[in-house]
């Protein structure tokens, strides 16, 4: 037989607290506060500080660090934090053109709660040679949200850090030398920072000035021979002269940098997770030059623009004055997450998107070469 | 001016459901997501080599092609089912409560589960059977309610539904002492109850046996590429059927009809303005109510500042380069608890000092291929039951993440014996700021208003029609009438996306 269930010895009693349930939260809801409902909460409000979003900053500051490197110091109207490692993008209305580029940060995480970051830039290409000739204190820039995984995990890595830094791919160790100086992290970071001169050399001064008991530099040039300096490339046995025991390995410079150091460190055999390594961004691709037509639909509307075969689509639409969402450059953060509607396309290096962005014809413009006529919906930025 | 017959707002698990009920019923349809990916919380992000799933533990009562669980059923009238690989969870879970010797590893199918309790609790098997008897009427209960939209029958309802109506008012605890259970059988059936976020006395019996009764017996599942393949093939539907959507656009403002205080309009973050008569909201009503809306009843005031958050989330996600064998993971699904009683685990869950709760998954015991070889990932997942996380500045921010991460991992190590901690090649963690951030939710709130006694599921299923204060706007979601969770948010976007279909036709 069915059970039936009863808890009071009348089942009728039972159901008669069934019918209660609407009055009971009927006279609930009614006893609710009258008073404003919250605009916000303290948990989104941390969350603003560690995520601000895009913002709007002022250009404050430009150091001269080197002759083709320059720091841009940016005030920012509200207070932000990242970790030391982290990237931001720069970016304002070149022309007709929207751009903007990631830049690891080479303040300290401590300023930026006090409105002030700075990145350090080399002149090498269209926006930095912008910034460079053009940018001048008072200017109003975008800075993008902190961003990257470039950082010390303490939960994961050995408390043992060998970077290894190539020119200005020095700016990221820069920020956590500062940050375990002033207490923020708590790491040792032994720092292999290669240039190909002395007067290459970015913070020169300033990270001798951090040298501790945690942070060490050795600088390597690898065209000038001198006392007091390394000489040649980063390899193995600099590395064993200067590490021992267990250490993870960070490294950040030029393509070129890493295919040497990733032969030297070979030989010591590392796991996977005791290596990281900051990605660069996606440059032109070396092929014959052809021209495609790129179609973007953009919220309710849709252009039609030039794309090359050398080239992006994200820089074909920047190129277009289209204000295209992007972050890391490399393929890997996502931010620029788009719909592939019609085309065919190569991907620069490794495929980083989702399995199911594959499946359903989701691409990432930055890392996206066009091999045909596109068509792609793209989120505005 | 654009014109849609109605805009759903947030491309959640209930919005997404919403859009495509609203685009079967003939309707003209615009999705905004301020987010630059569809799924709220049902998506995926990659780090190294290891893609991991954002929230899915497993997908509950989807079933089989041959044992159809409401799910499957739901996303076969939606059209989705075929656009996803399928596959099954091995068994429902194992949980581990250390301090009181308990350490029992459930399965699926309700015969198996019933037996293998009894293996643990003898003298069990009873009130086990009892209990599935009354949980698979309650189902059929709900399945009677939502076929008539909620307007019961009453005289239907007691004749065939009497269990159900007779318990519906009683919390989980108080029920399942009436059925004379072992407490040691309620301790390990009860294990799931930090899934729906509020503790067994104050939880109601019919929303946890309707969540384990469908689990249990139509066991679980998941899709192939993580959530994000659920959310990106519910995006391909509502293009199919040629909807609207936007990403990376936050609806920051429902304009209101001067006359009756409905729907007019939605307003878009660049400023675009939306005419629309009806809107979908995927988000909480402390939101609409409390910055999209200008106009406001008192009512609605009240009601909204009497609800009761319900947990905040944290998840550490961890890719592991040594295989599950090799570390010693031996399930797919643990929980893992100080103690049994849920009033006092409930307790120490406010605190980030005291709680140290987990859910804990390794996805490839369920899919081995889930990683690369020699590889596999685990999620970690606790509730918070305050805002103590309001209380974290940014500056001690990633310390204290770090210091609840190791906890876990330290917790887990020591309750099922593997070891880990040696082997982390990749690893990120997701606080209630995380939350905050990518949903937008009040103080990261990932379980929509809590499940208390008053505020249960059904009195909320049976306030639906009352709850509908304004003209034109109707919720989907966490924070709507099927509660939290994915399967619930699924069909409170295809309820509130079929009720909007009649609102439109009523009006012509």
């Amino acid at each position: 037989m069915a059970y039936t269930f009863k808890k009071q010895i009348f089942g009728f009693m039972d159901l008669l607290r069934f019918k209660k349930l609407v009055p009971n939260r009927r006279a609930k809801l009614a006893e609710g506060s009258a008073k404003p409902l919250p605009v916000s909460y303290r948990v989104n409000e941390t969350a603003k500080i560690l995520h601000p979003g895009f913002q709007k900053a002022e250009l404050t500051e430009i150091l001269l660090n080197t002759p083709d490197t320059k720091t841009y110091v940016f005030k920012t109207k509200s207070p932000f934090y990242f970790r030391a490692g982290q990237y931001l993008t720069v970016g304002c209305k070149v022309g007709d053109s929207y751009v903007s580029r990631p830049y690891a940060i080479s303040s300290a995480p401590k300023a930026a709660l006090q409105n002030t970051v700075a990145v350090t830039v080399k002149k090498c290409g269209f926006f930095s040679g912008y910034l460079f000739d053009e940018a001048k204190q008072g200017d109003i820039l975008t800075l993008g949200d902190p961003s990257g995984e470039f950082c010390y995990e303490p939960i994961k890595d050995s408390r043992q850090v060998v970077a290894l830094a190539g020119g200005s791919g020095i700016t990221p160790f820069y920020s956590m030398a500062q940050s375990i100086a002033d207490g923020t992290s708590d790491f040792d970071l032994t720092i292999l920072y290669g240039a190909k001169t002395e007067q290459d050399l970015i913070f020169r001064s300033e990270l001798d000035a951090l040298a501790s008991d945690k942070i060490k530099v050795v600088y390597v040039l690898s065209d000038e021979k001198k006392d007091g300096f390394e000489h040649g490339f980063i390899g193995a046995d600099l590395i064993q002269k200067y590490a021992s025991g267990d250490f993870t390995v960070m490294m950040c410079g030029p393509q070129a940098m890493y295919a040497f150091a990733d032969k030297e460190l070979a030989k010591f055999h590392l796991p996977l997770r005791r290596i990281k390594k900051e990605a660069n961004c996606v440059g032109v691709r070396d092929v014959a030059d052809k021209k495609y037509k790129l179609t973007v639909h953009m919220g309710f509307t849709t252009q039609t623009v030039d794309a090359s075969a050398s080239e992006t689509i994200l820089t074909a639409m920047e190129r277009a004055g289209i204000n295209a969402p992007s972050k890391c450059r490399a393929g890997g953060c996502g931010f620029c997450h788009s719909r592939l509607v019609v085309g065919q396309f190569s991907i620069a290096g490794a495929d980083k998107r989702r399995l199911a962005d594959l499946k359903f014809g989701y691409i990432h413009p930055c890392c996206t070469y066009p091999d045909s006529d596109m068509e792609i919906v793209v989120p505005k930025a | 001016m654009k014109k849609y017959d109605a805009v759903v707002i947030g491309a959640g698990n209930g919005g997404l459901v919403a859009a495509i009920r609203l685009l079967q019923g003939g309707a003209k349809v615009l999705l905004v997501e301020k987010h630059n990916l569809p799924g709220g919380f049902a998506t995926s992000f990659r780090r190294g080599r290891f893609e991991f799933e954002a929230s899915l533990h497993e997908l509950n009562d989807f079933g089989t092609k041959e044992n159809a669980g409401d799910v499957r059923d739901l996303f076969d009238s939606l059209g989705v089912t075929d656009k996803i690989e399928w596959l099954q969870i091995p068994e429902a879970y194992r949980v581990i409560v250390k301090s009181e010797n308990l350490d029992a590893t459930m399965p699926f199918g309700v015969e198996e589960f019933i037996a293998k309790m009894e293996s643990y609790v003898p003298g069990s098997k009873e009130s086990m059977r009892k209990f599935f008897d009354m949980a698979e009427e309650v189902r059929l209960a709900q399945a009677y309610s939502s076929s008539v939209n909620g307007n019961t029958d009453s005289k239907v309802m007691v004749s065939k539904y009497g269990n159900f109506v007779r318990s519906g008012s009683y919390s989980v605890n108080e029920v399942l002492r009436v059925l004379k259970m072992p407490q040691r059988a309620i301790d390990i059936l009860s294990a799931y109850w930090c899934y729906l976020g509020a503790n067994l006395e104050d939880m109601s019996f019919v929303h946890y046996a309707s969540m384990v009764n469908r689990y249990i017996r139509r066991g679980a599942s998941m899709p192939k590429m993580r959530s994000h393949e659920i959310s990106l093939a519910m995006v391909s539907r509502i293009l199919e059927l040629g909807g609207d959507v936007l990403f990376n656009t936050e609806a920051v403002r429902i304009l209101q009809d001067e006359k009756d205080g409905g729907v007019a309009g939605v307003v878009l973050d660049d400023g675009t303005e939306i005419r629309t008569r009806h809107v979908v909201a995927n988000c909480a009503p402390h939101l609409v109510f409390g910055k999209m809306m200008q106009k406001v009843s008192e009512q609605d005031v009240r009601a909204t500042n009497a609800r009761k958050f319900a947990g905040r989330g944290f998840t550490m996600f961890l890719g592991l380069d040594k295989t599950a064998d090799e570390l010693g993971i031996e399930n797919h699904n643990y929980f893992l608890y100080d103690t049994s009683d849920s009033v006092r685990q409930y307790e120490r869950m406010r605190t980030i000092e005291d709680n140290s709760v987990q859910a804990t998954v390794c996805l490839n015991r369920a899919y081995p291929e889930c990683s690369p070889k020699g590889t596999c990932m685990m999620y970690f997942t606790t509730l918070y039951m305050s805002d103590d996380w309001g209380n974290v500045k940014a500056e001690e921010y990633f310390k204290t993440k770090d210091t609840v991460a190791n906890k876990m991992i330290d917790r887990f190590e020591r309750d099922t014996g593997a070891k880990i901690r040696g082997s982390i090649e990749e690893i990120s963690v997701a606080t209630p700021m995380t939350y905050a951030r990518y949903c937008g939710h009040p103080e990261g709130v990932i379980y929509g208003y809590e499940s208390q006694y008053w505020d249960g599921l059904m009195p909320r299923l049976l306030m639906m029609g009352e709850d509908h204060t304004v003209r034109g706007l109707r919720f989907a979601g966490g924070y709507s009438m099927r509660l939290s969770g994915y399967s619930s948010a699924y069909f409170s976007g295809d309820i509130s996306g079929r009720q909007t279909v009649g609102d439109i036709k009523r009006e012509g």
